[in-house]
């Protein structure tokens, strides 16, 4: 959490002194409380946006920020006491909660009016929707991507991973591997990366759930799934499970920073990061397909949104800050792509000429995936996130330490995701 | 654990004896109470309100944003008949306490002994042995245990010298629970600290009486050192084991909060924490952590009714 | 228990031989050894984060213990790394543990003179109620505790970290003194009963110092334990000018961002420094305990 000390307390003071005085500036409004993740490089940009907005006239916003770990435990602790901020950040696993239980408040009484979206994408919009409302402003859109290690590629004399690389030619690029010592797996262990798997079900014309909270995928879809990955383990074509193991979700034990893999599954707008903490370059690419013939299986997603506290009190006020994060382009010079593609047409054009050579890396990929990209799926259900901290990455790592089979674990898959979804229902 | 009785002063004979009844009961329990009075605030005020209520929502669904919604029973119904995570995670904690335990307060009584010889260089050594507890909650442990014990860390480096091809102890489900014992025993300098001062409090004279009396240091241990400590043991056996099957922050830091690699690290409080703040079930965490509870109080209750037969106060 | 001095021999039984002096050469030095072996292994992790936070940055996961280059930089990052300095949140965790250890000795001692010397009713029972709060899992009487911490208006302050120390919250320490009280022999209190001390006079003359070894030993757990917590700080605290060190440091590692493990590590290791400090201090205290004990004869 930053502040800049004088601008903040000299503004917090003023208002606090004029409060006192009886007199009522434009600045002695409530001031908005604000909570979002992230490290202190995303707090700096988040606060050098507040100062502009107050600068502008708008309240004072009151900021805290937290790691990811830390944020949600402090976050419902905070609404369960009915003391949650104005303004909170969210994310898509946990939206259809919180929306579900008015602790974020819908926000299509704003639209038009204190919140400008009138050149935002609309599957953006679309995916801050829950049963029909909207409940979140995306912060930036981005996309499932894979991180290259293009220096290892270079060793092998292998081209990097492209929009026509499909699953076999995984195998082909893991022998050039092995035969120019590179050292390394090629690949992670997709088989626990839920974005993966999702992918790969739309590619065969599947989905992770249907609109109505269904499973949307079969046995056969999640048996042939764990035996792809059973199969390049074998060849050493991706990590081994242990290895795999050691990937506990910050960006430090991914298998490419760790040197066993060149390649893993993450998402477009964490590109800067990861290049930040590689020494060798790293380059982004879409995820393998299984056939050159078959649909990319990719789409924009929300990177993180915003939304406002169903106990909020000011509601009205938090909406015009957030139609000023998403719309003013000042504030979006300050912000990047940190967050993800902006929304606004108007925004991105103006920003796409300032940004460095990484971000417009990030921006162009997702702008270029054309055919690959497909219609966003209807928003999760909302024991989505369960299945697949508690379910999907336990089965993976069970077939991977061999404590299963891909036969085993299949229909499991189905019957605990069907279970899981039926208790939260 | 019985008490003999203090008995209030009494005017010293001669002087007419005349208190009624409740004045005596005053002067017999008043100071008690009167010396409780901060503790029966804070237990009252602002301990035993959260416990009830704690109770109450382990008998509700409780998802932390909406009210709570009575289910009687059925979080308790369901944890011991449809829940394969409970069970995983008690053979995990059973696991670690039954290991984990033993081991540390051997390695605190066995270094504080060798400490309390007086040696030179005491204080110092004394620092050294505690500073890995002062780590605790550390994120950077995640690190540091990494470092040791991945596939590619010292621990293997080291096991390398003698030939010996090590896992990666740290992300093998068959492993990783005891790289979490080790560091738990890593941590002996609590326990360490405590028998330290109780040797202390050990009057040297009875060991130079008893080395008078060509008492071997071994005899001595045995019939003045361990009787006089067995309060001490007793204290660091029951916290230590408390503590033990409340243990979180290690496993929560190292696996990130999932339990992995496929629940092998999912300490009862992980799981619990899990069902509370990850999956919106705090009703179901809160019947979790009362179950844990009265496994707990058994076993200390146990422990406090079998002391009789070892534990030697001086009162 | 008193010892009655043994009858004055005619022979006296010396230890002098060579033989025995050269063992009791031998061990000790093999002691010392034993001694410098372990405390190396137990402090090699310790010394492998001091080690990675001289280091620059790019190396810090590269393995060996000696860092090719020193560098102090990740120091001086890390201090002003959260636009705050971390001397504030030195300072504020500094107010917060001594409070608390202030607060535990004050309330824990008085109520674990109650639990172990005084009679009255429903002692027992209220010795076990007192246990039982050691055995449940602190996370499901967190929001009913945050519900009432609102109730009282003490949210975003230090008053729900430190105000419960005063009310003997901490059951390990009244426990931990409960022990050490049963250790310390009766006819002490009896003695000066006879002389018409009433149970304040005893709890303050003759109790307490005698118990400076378990004193000590809680004022450092108290100091390090509340130095070392960051779940109640992080639940408690949103301003960040009242951030402890606990907090200040997990703000430099997010999952889902660039961490910053270099100022990390360089911060915990000054972390460390105080509740050393804190520790040598009261270390004194533990070997003057054993003094005042044999004077009590």
């Amino acid at each position: 959490m930053t502040m800049k000390l004088d601008r903040r307390q000299f503004l917090l003071g003023t208002t606090a002194l004029a409060a006192a005085a009886g007199i009522s500036p434009a600045f002695a409004q409530q001031a908005l409380r604000l909570i979002f993740w992230g490290s202190q490089a995303r707090a700096d940009r988040t606060y050098g946006v507040t100062d502009l907005y107050a600068k502008d006239g708008g309240p004072a916003i009151e900021g805290e920020f937290l790691a990811w770990n830390d944020y949600w435990p402090k976050l419902a602790t905070q609404t369960a006491g009915g003391n949650a901020p104005d303004v909170i950040q969210m994310d898509y696993r946990y939206i259809v909660e919180y929306a579900k239980r008015n602790a974020i408040a819908p926000l299509d009484e704003f639209v038009g009016g204190a919140l400008n979206l009138s050149d935002f994408d609309q599957d953006q919009l679309d995916g801050g929707k829950v049963d029909g409302k909207l409940y979140g402003i995306s912060l930036g859109a981005n996309s499932v991507a894979l991180m290259i290690n293009t220096v290892d590629f270079e060793k092998a004399g292998v081209e990097v991973l492209g929009p026509n690389t499909t699953y076999a030619d995984l195998t082909t690029i893991g022998e050039a591997f092995k035969s120019k010592g590179v050292g390394k797996a090629v690949i992670a262990d997709g088989s626990v990366s839920e974005p993966m798997y999702e992918n790969w079900l739309r590619q065969r014309g599947k989905a992770l759930y249907t609109a109505d909270g269904k499973v949307a995928f079969d046995e056969a879809d999640a048996t042939e799934w764990y035996k792809l990955w059973a199969d390049l383990r074998a060849a050493g074509v991706c990590v081994s499970p242990d290895d795999q193991a050691l990937d506990t979700g910050p960006l430090e034990t991914t298998m490419i920073t760790l040197n066993k893999a060149s390649v893993i599954p993450s998402n477009s707008n964490q590109l800067v990061a990861f290049q930040a903490i590689n020494k060798d370059k790293i380059t982004i690419s879409n995820f393998p397909r299984i056939a050159t013939d078959a649909p990319g299986g990719h789409y924009r997603k929300p990177s993180m949104f915003f939304s406002i506290a169903g106990t909020s009190k000011s509601k009205e006020e938090a909406a015009k800050f957030l139609s000023f994060f998403v719309n003013d382009q000042a504030a979006s010079k300050v912000l990047g792509v940190e967050r993800g593609i902006p929304c606004s047409k108007a925004v991105r054009d103006a920003l796409a000429p300032t940004l460095d050579e990484q971000s417009q890396i990030a921006l162009n990929f997702v702008a270029n995936l054309g055919p690959l990209l497909g219609a966003l799926p209807p928003s999760p259900p909302a024991a989505a996130g369960e299945i697949d901290a508690s379910l999907f990455r336990t089965l993976g790592q069970e077939v991977g330490f061999g404590a299963k089979t891909p036969e085993q674990a299949g229909p499991e898959l189905v019957k605990g995701a069907t279970d899981i979804l039926n208790r939260a229902a | 654990m019985t008490a003999p009785a203090m008995e209030a002063p009494v005017p010293h004979a001669g002087g007419a004896v005349s208190q009624s009844w409740w004045s005596r009961v005053w002067q017999n329990h008043a100071p008690g109470y009167l010396f409780l009075l901060p503790w029966f605030i804070g237990f009252l005020g602002l301990t035993i309100g959260p416990i009830l209520t704690s109770f109450y929502l382990s008998l509700t669904n409780f998802d932390l944003l909406t009210a709570p919604r009575w289910v009687g029973a059925d979080n308790y119904i369901r944890m011991f008949t449809a829940d394969p995570k409970f069970i995983a995670s008690m053979q995990v904690t059973l696991t670690f306490v039954i290991f984990s335990v033993p081991l540390k307060l051997a390695f605190a009584l066995g270094v504080a002994l060798l400490l309390n010889r007086g040696m030179r260089g005491l204080p110092l050594y004394r620092a050294l042995f505690y500073l890995p507890s002062l780590l605790g909650a550390s994120v950077a442990i995640a690190i540091l245990w990494r470092q040791l014990f991945a596939g590619d860390g010292l621990v293997n480096d080291f096991l390398s010298v003698f030939g010996i091809q090590g896992p990666s102890w740290i992300s093998n489900p068959r492993y990783s629970l005891w790289t979490l014992i080790v560091l738990s025993i890593w941590q002996f300098g609590s326990p360490m600290i405590i028998f330290l001062a109780g040797l202390r409090q050990i009057p040297q004279d009875m060991y130079e009486a008893a080395s008078l009396d060509g008492a071997s240091r071994w005899r001595q241990f045995w019939k003045i050192t361990l009787p006089l400590l067995t309060p001490v043991v007793f204290f660091n056996a029951i916290i230590q084991t408390i503590e033990a099957f409340k243990s979180f922050t290690p496993a929560f830091i190292i696996s990130a909060g999932t339990g992995n690699p496929i629940n092998s690290t999912l300490f009862y409080t992980l799981y619990l924490y899990q069902e509370a703040f990850g999956f919106f079930r705090m009703g179901y965490a809160s019947a979790l952590a009362w179950f844990l509870l009265l496994l707990v109080a058994c076993f200390t209750a146990f422990s406090f009714l079998t002391s009789k037969y070892w534990v030697h106060y001086d009162d | 228990m008193t010892v009655t001095a043994p009858a004055p021999r005619l022979t006296v039984v010396t230890d002098a031989s060579p033989g025995k002096l050269l063992r009791k050469r031998i061990l000790s030095v093999a002691a010392h050894v034993a001694l410098i072996g372990a405390s190396i292994l137990m402090l090699y992790p310790l010394l492998w984060m001091l080690s990675a936070s001289f280091r620059p940055e790019n190396e810090i996961f590269s393995g060996t213990l000696i860092p090719s280059s020193w560098s102090l930089d990740s120091y001086f990052r890390g201090w002003n790394g959260l636009r705050i300095s971390f001397g504030t949140f030195f300072w504020n965790s500094l107010v917060i543990s001594i409070t608390c250890v202030i607060g535990n000795l004050i309330a824990c001692s008085m109520a674990a003179f109650a639990f172990a010397r005084l009679r009255f009713k429903g002692r027992n029972f209220w010795f076990a109620m007192m246990l039982m709060t050691l055995m449940l899992p602190g996370q499901v009487t967190l929001i009913p505790q945050y519900v009432l911490f609102r109730e009282l208006g003490w949210v975003n302050t230090i008053l729900p970290l430190v105000a419960p120390k005063f009310l003997a919250v901490d059951a390990f320490f009244v426990f931990l003194m409960v022990q050490f009280f049963r250790g310390i022999p009766r006819e002490l209190d009896e003695a000066a009963m006879m002389d018409g001390c009433s149970p304040w006079r005893i709890y303050w003359r003759i109790m307490l110092p005698l118990s400076l070894p378990v004193m000590a030993t809680a004022a450092i757990f108290s100091f390090i334990w509340t130095w070392d917590d960051f779940f109640g700080p992080l639940i408690y605290l949103s301003d960040i000018n009242t951030y402890t060190v606990q907090l200040g440091l997990r703000s430099f590692v997010d999952s889902t961002g660039s961490s910053d493990w270099s100022s990390l590590f360089a911060m915990s290791s000054l972390s460390l420094i105080p509740v050393f400090l804190i520790f040598l201090f009261f270390q004194r205290l533990l070997i003057d305990g054993i003094a005042t004990a044999g004077l009590k004869r």
